[in-house]
């Protein structure tokens, strides 16, 4: 029985993987992921210029302002992570609005003013940013100040009185309140990483199985299985098959992933570029500066855990409706349950950090199905502890547990049923039969 | 040899099946037959092990049938009952594994069957790309690629055309003469009447007439005359015992109550000089399976 257990799992799992469907669907994510991954390197080799890179033509009218305006500029830019860039420029106005033609790049024309002691003028095509403004601005007041401290021969002792910025430090009360950085690494860390791939997983899982078992049912091929194999071998080579399959998929997801980071790694010759804004980047920056690498090392592991039981009590819900329908339009109505549940979960875990770790949030996070999904958002954010992880599993043992029991007397008089009247009746009448 | 002893069951207050008592034998062809939701699908399902939740016995030679024994038995259902985005060698592959072959022995008997139904080419073409006599064949193969001791066909030549039909009843033929043990159903009394020695109509799950086939023909009190040449149709249809009178282009067909009533029409009709044929043939099984269905369906 066991080989033929075997067998029927591997022709379950050959049916959804030696398809041209698979390898497509394979294709379109390792491309997608290896592409997001690389994307500011794809757009260099492209000729594009992924961090924007905007260059400001200098024309000093001055002849004396420019190398101090330089300095000063660079400064603040570099503080801010502006990606401009300044290029003294030695041509006409006329000139340089050529040069500028069908670019982002700016001009910026410093004068001599008798009241002012500078005046400037900025040109762009369509848009000047305001940081950009205003970092100009705070560099000609600087250079002004130099102008001013000259003319009038300050002493070093006034001119560093002047120049000292009052201290302004900032207090906040209320501890708890780092909704937007949780929520950062929510988005940044948890849901490419955790979130999303389980959700896609899960929904993977479920269309498997109902796929599988309607097909069969639909084509009677149901009958001669089942006069072959006990329905409860069937039941568990479609789990098997079912949880091999998204176990598999998910083995391939971690896979481009690391050829993603590998080919980033070539291509820019260091995993993480400093100078970039890509959301690789902002992913390691935000697990570098909130110290959340220390939390993902038990977090993964705790996360890997429930997913994979929560696997098994999906593929069992999905195999015991798929078992009661007669047809795979019939199994899309059915499934709307577990499809809603997932949602619910799935954004309830994106939007963690609103709950401020309140009992209503911690309540759900117990809720076997749900709780795969929130419990990352929740131990990251710190508003769950070990104690209700242990808990979470423990009810979805005890779910699985009760799914089994009940769950193949239903299997079992639902796969040779080939009519959807009194479903739910059957169900129940199937559940109390010894 | 199958037992079916006592078998009832029920699904819910209605009763699908109600007291079922057959035997079949070595070597014999066995015919269930019934109209739609008679009890047949029911009892084959019951034979299969499929439902186990009735009473009575069904045995093969004198065991129960469990998961033990499914490997000794071949099911051709009336529905095609294949996987459509398969290729044959899968298809077949596939039945034959869950019949306990190896996949060596499975490839060699499956060329057998292919060359024999003159079908080798479709070897690696999918189930789906093939008309629907194709698929009836493979499903045919599907059922007795194993050797079966116990083989059940339901409507096996549906979807043929009579060359194949041939084909079909020559390989049916043959696991007769080899000791197969064959239940056929069908809703075609002409096939039935070809093949099967011993029989037994459902009506509503009851057993209305069973036994030798030969015996029920006897038994039946409705003879046809078969009389060609010039008659007075509307004279004989007058006649005591004459129930009715057809004629196609040669001859006409003259349905009689009981056969008592021969020697009057016989008397009828021999004043006619044309006279080329009379002769006395027993009911068809058609005749028969209509008559009695229709009585118990009135009762």
């Amino acid at each position: 029985m066991n080989n033929k257990l075997l067998y029927l799992t591997k022709i379950s799992l050959n049916k959804k993987m030696k398809t041209k469907w698979f390898l497509v669907a394979n294709i379109i994510l390792a491309v997608v992921i290896i592409g997001l991954i690389n994307i500011d390197n794809i757009i260099k080799f492209f000729g594009g210029d992924f961090d924007n890179n905007i260059n400001i033509l200098v024309i000093d009218n001055t002849n004396e302002v420019y190398d101090s305006f330089s300095n000063i500029y660079n400064e603040y830019s570099k503080q801010l992570s502006t990606n401009t860039t300044l290029v003294k420029y030695t041509k006409t106005y006329e000139e340089a609005k050529e040069e500028i033609k069908d670019k982002d790049d700016l001009i910026l024309v410093i004068n001599n003013d008798n009241i002012n002691y500078l005046n400037a003028n900025i040109t762009a095509n369509t848009y000047i940013n305001p940081t950009t403004t205003q970092l100009i601005s705070y560099s000609l007041d600087s250079i002004k100040n130099n102008l001013v401290i000259n003319k009038y021969n300050l002493s070093p002792n006034i001119v560093k009185d002047l120049n000292n910025t009052p201290t302004l430090t900032k207090t906040i009360l209320d501890t708890d309140s780092t909704n937007d950085t949780n929520m950062d690494i929510v988005m940044n860390v948890i849901f490419p990483i955790i979130i999303l791939p389980f959700f896609m997983l899960t929904m993977f899982l479920v269309q498997m199985i109902g796929a599988e078992i309607n097909e069969e049912k639909t084509t009677k091929s149901m009958e001669i299985i089942i006069s072959n194999v006990s329905p409860k071998t069937h039941f568990f080579s479609k789990l098997i098959a079912g949880n091999t399959f998204v176990l598999s998929q998910g083995l391939l997801l971690i896979i481009y992933l690391v050829l993603g980071l590998i080919l980033r790694t070539t291509l820019s010759g260091e995993l993480i570029d400093p100078n970039s804004t890509s959301f690789v980047t902002e992913m390691y920056n935000n697990i570098k500066d909130t110290g959340f690498l220390d939390k993902l090392s038990y977090i993964i592991p705790i996360s890997l855990i429930l997913m994979l039981i929560t696997f098994v009590a999906y593929s069992l819900v999905a195999a015991i409706l798929a078992s009661m329908t007669t047809n795979i339009e019939d199994f899309q109505q059915v499934q709307t349950p577990i499809i809603v549940v997932s949602l619910l979960g799935y954004y309830l875990s994106i939007m963690a950090s609103m709950f401020n770790g309140s009992i209503f949030i911690k309540v759900l996070s117990y809720i076997p199905f749900l709780s795969a999904l929130l419990i990352p958002s929740l131990l990251s954010l710190g508003q769950i502890g070990l104690v209700d992880v242990i808990i979470s599993i423990v009810l979805l043992l005890l779910t699985i547990h009760l799914l089994f029991k009940y769950g193949l007397k239903i299997y079992k008089q639902g796969i040779l049923n080939y009519s959807s009247t009194n479903l739910w009746k059957k169900m129940f009448k199937a559940m109390k039969e010894k | 040899m199958l037992k079916v002893k006592n078998v009832t069951k029920y699904y819910g207050d209605l009763c699908a099946v109600n007291d079922l008592n057959f035997e079949v034998k070595e070597g014999e062809i066995f015919g269930l037959l019934g109209l739609n939701g008679a009890g047949k699908t029911t009892t084959f399902r019951m034979i299969m092990g499929l439902l186990d939740d009735y009473t009575g016995e069904i045995t093969l030679n004198g065991k129960k049938i469990d998961y033990t024994m499914t490997d000794k038995i071949g099911f051709l259902t009336e529905e095609r009952s294949l996987i459509l985005k398969l290729t044959v060698k899968d298809q077949i592959e596939y039945y034959g594994v869950l019949k306990g072959m190896d996949e060596l022995t499975i490839e060699k008997k499956l060329d057998y069957w292919l060359k024999r139904f003159d079908i080798e080419e479709y070897k690696s073409k999918k189930i789906k790309e093939l008309s629907k006599g194709n698929q009836q064949k493979i499903q045919f193969i599907s059922s007795i690629i194993h050797e079966p001791k116990l083989l059940i066909l339901d409507e096996p030549f549906s979807g043929l055309d009579p060359v194949n039909v041939e084909l079909f009843k020559e390989v049916i033929l043959e696991l007769k003469e080899k000791g197969t043990i064959i239940i056929f159903s069908s809703h075609r009394m002409e096939h039935v009447e070809l093949f099967c020695e011993k029989l037994l109509i459902l009506v509503k799950g009851k057993t209305v007439l069973s036994g030798y086939l030969k015996d029920i023909k006897d038994n039946y009190k409705k003879k046809n005359i078969i009389i060609e040449g010039s008659i007075d149709k509307d004279k004989i249809k007058s006649l005591d015992g004459v129930i009715n009178v057809t004629k196609n282009e040669l001859q006409y067909k003259v349905e009689l109550e009981d056969k008592k009533y021969i020697p009057k029409v016989f008397k009828a009709i021999s004043n006619s000089d044309n006279i080329t044929k009379f002769y006395v043939e027993d009911a068809t099984l058609n005749e028969i399976f209509i008559s009695i269905v229709g009585e118990s369906y009135e009762q």
